[in-house]
């Protein structure tokens, strides 16, 4: 067994070095097919990450006429924080607002000189939690503030919300869409480039088959030469891709998405490169698969 | 060894390449098929060894029926066959001893017994002084004997050439021929499809005889 996988390893590195204009351009057709979908997810995840922290402001603010006593306050709060999508309830006092609109205002504010405190009214700050940062969960606790707690002027961002929440649903769609057509293209060429390899190699097929080789026999080099091409491939892919990024993509994105300061755009993650590196495995594989198919014939 | 029955080959409605031919070929045996250009013997060769399927007919080779033979056992019945192709079907970006080799390597042998087995042959062919060259260094007759090389280094139970000694010279042709002898000697069971009336003169043996497609004449020696 090991004996026929060392003859295996050994026949698709021939192969390889025999034929190394190919080979170079099956490589580096993977490389650059890998490339366009690595940097479009790079672009739709930080796009996601920015949106997380964007939602991070989503909360739910309800205005109070008239401040009740503190035990009914607190009797609200506690029922307000057994409700599912609330992570925090913070009550805000007049003061409180008071104060925060001063220090908004920074250097105007003496805008408020003479202004009594009471004019902000007091205020029930419920910040959701993270899953729950969306129409669906503001909602939930809108309609508990409204239908069992009487409160009516409530601030949640509704149309904010909505048009986010499109956009995002917008970005995961077009990545998805876009994903999948690159993928699919690069499959084809990957897949012609390796049929152009095989087309050189006919003469070998047929007299492996000739001499009794199995499909299997035959067809296997031939796989492990598209996997090797595809993993070759994929480790050009990330190395260009990590240059690509801290050379251009970072600060460029940064532009792009007039990120705040402490958003960090950052490269795939460990494991992203190593789906990168086994999606380009596969490609090679699945590309010599079926270029296979119409050559290796008993 | 091989045994066929009204055996029929048409590549196209209105031509056949091998009409109803019958006949068989004992163990042990050395058999010409011989026969003018186009008269069917490299056809029937093919159907030999599965590279085409009979129209019509049973083939039974070893005992085995190659009409009924899955595609999956068709490897396993070429495993035991040795067949040199008129154009020797080498593969010209490998040394000789890879060429020879190839054939123990598909069977899955173990390396050191391919070493063994394929520097013996090359040594009984003559040719164990040129391992390392590859077959566009070699002359006509030598990649002839590199193809003769791959087909005996199975030992094969039938061996079969198609026009082993087309190409070459009276002298080379004998040496050739000296091959085919020495492994009918050892048990194997030989066909050679030759349109060489002098080598037939000088090593006379069982001729079958085709033109147009029939088998005309199955005559012993």
């Amino acid at each position: 067994m090991f004996e026929r996988i060392r003859y295996f390893l050994f026949r698709a590195l021939r192969n390889m070095r025999q034929a190394p204009f190919l080979t170079t351009a099956t490589v580096l057709t993977v490389a650059v097919a890998l490339t366009i979908v690595a940097v479009f997810a790079i672009l739709v995840l930080n796009v996601q990450r920015l949106g997380s922290l964007w939602s991070r402001e989503v909360q739910v603010v309800a205005y109070l006429d008239q401040v009740p006593r503190a035990e009914v306050l607190q009797g609200w709060k506690d029922r307000l924080g057994r409700l599912q999508p609330v992570e925090e309830v913070r009550f805000v006092d007049r003061e409180e607002a008071y104060a925060r609109f001063l220090d908004r205002l920074g250097p105007d504010d003496d805008l408020l000189l003479g202004v009594s405190p009471n004019i902000l009214p007091a205020s029930l700050e419920i910040v959701l939690k993270s899953g729950h940062r969306n129409r669906a969960g503001a909602e939930t606790v809108v309609n508990f503030l409204q239908g069992d707690l009487g409160l009516t002027d409530l601030q949640y961002g509704q149309a904010w919300l909505e048009k986010f929440e499109t956009f995002l649903l917008l970005v995961r769609l077009t990545g998805l869409i876009l994903g999948g057509i690159l993928l699919s293209s690069a499959l084809f060429i990957v897949a012609n480039t390796i049929r152009l390899t095989l087309f050189a190699r006919k003469d070998e097929l047929e007299i492996m088959a000739l001499v009794g080789g199995t499909p299997l026999f035959i067809k296997t080099p031939f796989l492990i030469e598209g996997a090797l091409q595809g993993a070759l491939g994929g480790v050009l892919s990330l190395g260009s891709l990590a240059l690509f990024f801290h050379g251009f993509l970072r600060e460029g994105m940064h532009s792009l998405f007039l990120s705040p300061g402490d958003f960090e755009i950052t490269f795939l993650s460990g494991g992203m490169q190593l789906v990168l590196l086994a999606g380009g495995i596969l490609l090679g594989l699945f590309a010599s698969l079926v270029s296979l198919r119409k050559f290796v014939r008993i | 060894m091989v045994r066929l029955y009204n055996v029929c080959k048409a590549y196209q409605k209105d031509s056949s390449a091998l009409v109803d031919i019958t006949f068989q070929i004992p163990k042990g045996d050395f058999v010409y098929i011989t026969g003018p250009s186009g008269a069917g013997k490299s056809t029937l060769l093919k159907l030999l060894y599965c590279a085409e399927k009979p129209s019509r007919g049973q083939i039974l080779v070893d005992g085995q029926n190659l009409t009924r033979l899955s595609p999956r056992r068709i490897p396993f019945l070429r495993r035991r066959l040795g067949v040199v192709f008129q154009d020797f079907k080498l593969l010209l970006n490998r040394t000789v001893f890879e060429n020879v080799a190839f054939a123990l390597e598909v069977q899955g042998k173990k390396r050191y017994e391919v070493s063994k087995k394929v520097y013996q042959t090359l040594k009984e062919v003559g040719l164990e002084h040129k391992l390392h060259r590859k077959p566009l260094e070699l002359s006509g007759g030598e990649q002839q004997r590199v193809a003769i090389a791959r087909a005996l280094v199975v030992d094969p139970l039938v061996l079969m050439a198609d026009e082993p000694t087309g190409n070459l010279d009276p002298a080379l042709a004998i040496e050739i021929m000296g091959l085919f002898r020495a492994a009918n000697a050892r048990g194997s069971t030989v066909i050679l499809a030759t349109h060489d009336r002098e080598m037939i003169r000088q090593f006379p043996r069982r001729r079958l005889v085709l033109d147009q497609g029939r088998l005309i004449d199955d005559r012993a020696p």
